[in-house]
């Protein structure tokens, strides 16, 4: 059975009279421990997708299940843990005013969670940070050891599902690839499932089995992994896509750069 | 003292406690670069011994009359700054005074702010009618001049030291829940507040430990220099004869009695003049310098 289930989906904003409609009739489901991706262009309503899963947009049809079970509104603290999500921006998502420990061990106070010390200091280690960090601010950080940071804080409540909103697209290459590598790395030993947004083809290559293109809401194509490293698509915008990408992707995976 | 200045800009802080003083000695540094805030820092610290001290410092009680030596200038053997018109001792009475202004600005301080915090930022957090209703609340409290105001509310309780306070603080806090509200409104749409949402946090939580966090540097700068416009309508209050009851020594009180002698006597009124003035400025000055350090814009770099 499918982990996430997503089903004729669509998200309408209003603002002054004028209705946007982001997201329209999409549907597709994830199994468990699967990684998929989500691409298209700025605007087509990939990130909304995810926002909608988390209730932080207006979902005007369909239905969202996790687990086969219809997610509740407002989502409660059962869904918290369950399904964590990683934001594209690391200098935005992180408190300013709160050291790293204090980012890290909200959640487990918010849930109720005990031995909060070895979990923080578990959790940094688990994705690469030195426990002396632990009492830094996110200002005495590098933008890829924040990320790092809201990686594991998206962490600290062992959810079973990761929603990544291009996590990668505010580093610079080399701290990308090592991102990329790490979260592969915890999707392997945590047995994460894993739905991924991006608008670069060659991301989406190195991290998913499957992969949804979307254009202005709609659904264009859902394409294998085999079949994208092949070039098989069966319709000429995802080729386009996948064209301008393709000279980064046939390089084989992202290296991590030294 | 070198192993205490090491242990405190430590970057990789080993204690909760460790970096909390750690960022203390950062904007410490800062302000004491800053040398208008460090003047003001200095005449709120001397203001705050002499409340502290006043019975050591004052030459004579404050409330002994003799009428043999009512209106001696400046300068006199044993008044430096003179005395009033029932014969006592400028200085002292000004000495004692700043306790009062002391009492003043730290109740309206601990109060106004308070109310403006939590109001703007609920206002600001739920939005929707929530903010509406408690927008227009403010607006209407807004709407009155504050000294007006102050005046027909201590009209209503009476004078009195704890109803001059009371009055301020209940026209001082419509500016704070705009400041923090219009602070809220930037923070709230923000990543770090989704993804304290999506942990499950309530919105009290996140109220308290997100959300106030970043208004109140905002808030700290608008209070300190509100402190010279509170010691002002608590002067101005105790002019009216609707603040602090005499004999008690208070600024505002003191310049209210030395009007009728302004010609030929000016010290009398002067006197207190000046010392409201010199208060005020300290705490404009050190709010100019808070802002420098504690501006969320600047702090960040």
């Amino acid at each position: 059975m499918a982990l996430i289930e997503i089903e004729n989906l669509s998200v309408t904003f209003r603002a002054k009279g004028q209705e946007v409609r982001a997201v329209r009739d999409v549907s597709l489901s994830v199994g468990a421990q699967e990684s998929y991706g989500l691409v298209g262009e700025s605007g087509s309503g990939k990130s909304t997708i995810l926002r909608a899963i988390c209730g932080m947009a207006p979902v005007t049809g369909g239905t969202i299940r996790i687990g086969g079970q219809p997610v509740p509104t407002p989502r409660g603290r059962a869904f918290s843990a369950q399904v964590q999500m990683v934001f594209q921006d690391p200098y935005a998502s992180l408190h300013p005013r709160h050291t790293i420990d204090r980012t890290l061990s909200e959640p487990l106070a918010i849930h109720g969670i005990g031995d909060r010390d070895a979990r923080v200091v578990q959790a940094l280690t688990d994705v690469g940070l030195p426990p002396a960090f632990r009492f830094r601010y996110p200002h005495q950080l590098s933008g890829g050891q924040r990320q790092r940071v809201a990686i594991a804080r998206a962490l600290m409540l062992r959810p079973r599902i990761l929603l990544l909103d291009e996590p990668t697209s505010a580093l610079d290459a080399s701290v990308q690839a090592e991102v990329l590598n790490l979260l592969n790395r915890l999707r392997a030993e945590q047995g994460l499932t894993f739905l991924m947004v991006s608008h670069d083809l060659a991301v989406i290559d190195h991290m998913c089995d499957r992969i949804m293109v979307l254009q202005h809401g709609r659904t264009v194509e859902e394409i294998a992994h085999a079949d994208l490293a092949a070039a098989r698509m069966t319709t000429a915008y995802a080729r386009s896509l996948f064209e301008a990408s393709a000279d980064r992707m046939l390089d084989g995976p992202v290296e991590p750069a030294r | 003292m070198s192993t205490l200045r090491a242990w405190l800009s430590d970057p990789n802080p080993a204690s909760r406690r460790q970096a909390r003083l750690g960022q203390a000695w950062l904007a410490w540094q800062r302000i004491r670069r800053n040398r208008l805030a460090m003047a003001g820092l200095v005449i709120v610290g001397i203001l705050l011994l002499v409340a502290a001290f006043a019975p050591l410092i004052a030459p004579h009680d404050p409330l002994v009359q003799d009428l043999s030596r009512r209106l001696l200038p400046p300068g006199t053997p044993g008044n430096l700054l003179g005395t009033d018109d029932f014969g006592r001792d400028i200085l002292s009475r000004i000495i004692y005074g700043a306790r009062i202004t002391l009492y003043i600005v730290a109740l309206v301080a601990v109060t106004a702010p308070v109310i403006g915090l939590l109001i703007g930022t609920v206002a600001g957090y739920f939005g929707g009618w929530i903010d509406a209703t408690l927008m227009r609340l403010t607006d209407i409290f807004l709407a009155f001049p504050r000294l007006i105001l102050a005046l027909a509310l201590v009209a209503v309780l009476g004078p009195g030291i704890e109803n001059a306070v009371l009055a301020i603080a209940l026209t001082a806090w419509p500016p704070y829940a705009r400041v923090a509200r219009a602070e809220t409104l930037t923070v709230r749409s923000s990543d770090y507040i989704a993804a304290i949402r999506l942990q499950g946090a309530s919105a009290p939580r996140i109220i308290a430990g997100h959300v106030v966090p970043m208004c109140l540097p905002s808030v700290i700068i608008r209070v300190t220099l509100d402190m010279a416009g509170v010691i002002l309508i608590a002067a101005g209050l105790g002019f009216l004869g609707l603040g602090v009851l005499p004999p008690t020594p208070e600024w505002g009180l003191m310049i209210s009695s030395g009007r009728k002698y302004l010609f030929e006597q000016w010290w009398v009124a002067t006197m207190p003049g000046l010392a409201i003035f010199i208060v005020s400025l300290g705490f404009n000055l050190l709010g100019d310098g808070l802002r420098d350090v504690l501006d969320p814009r600047s702090a960040s770099r």
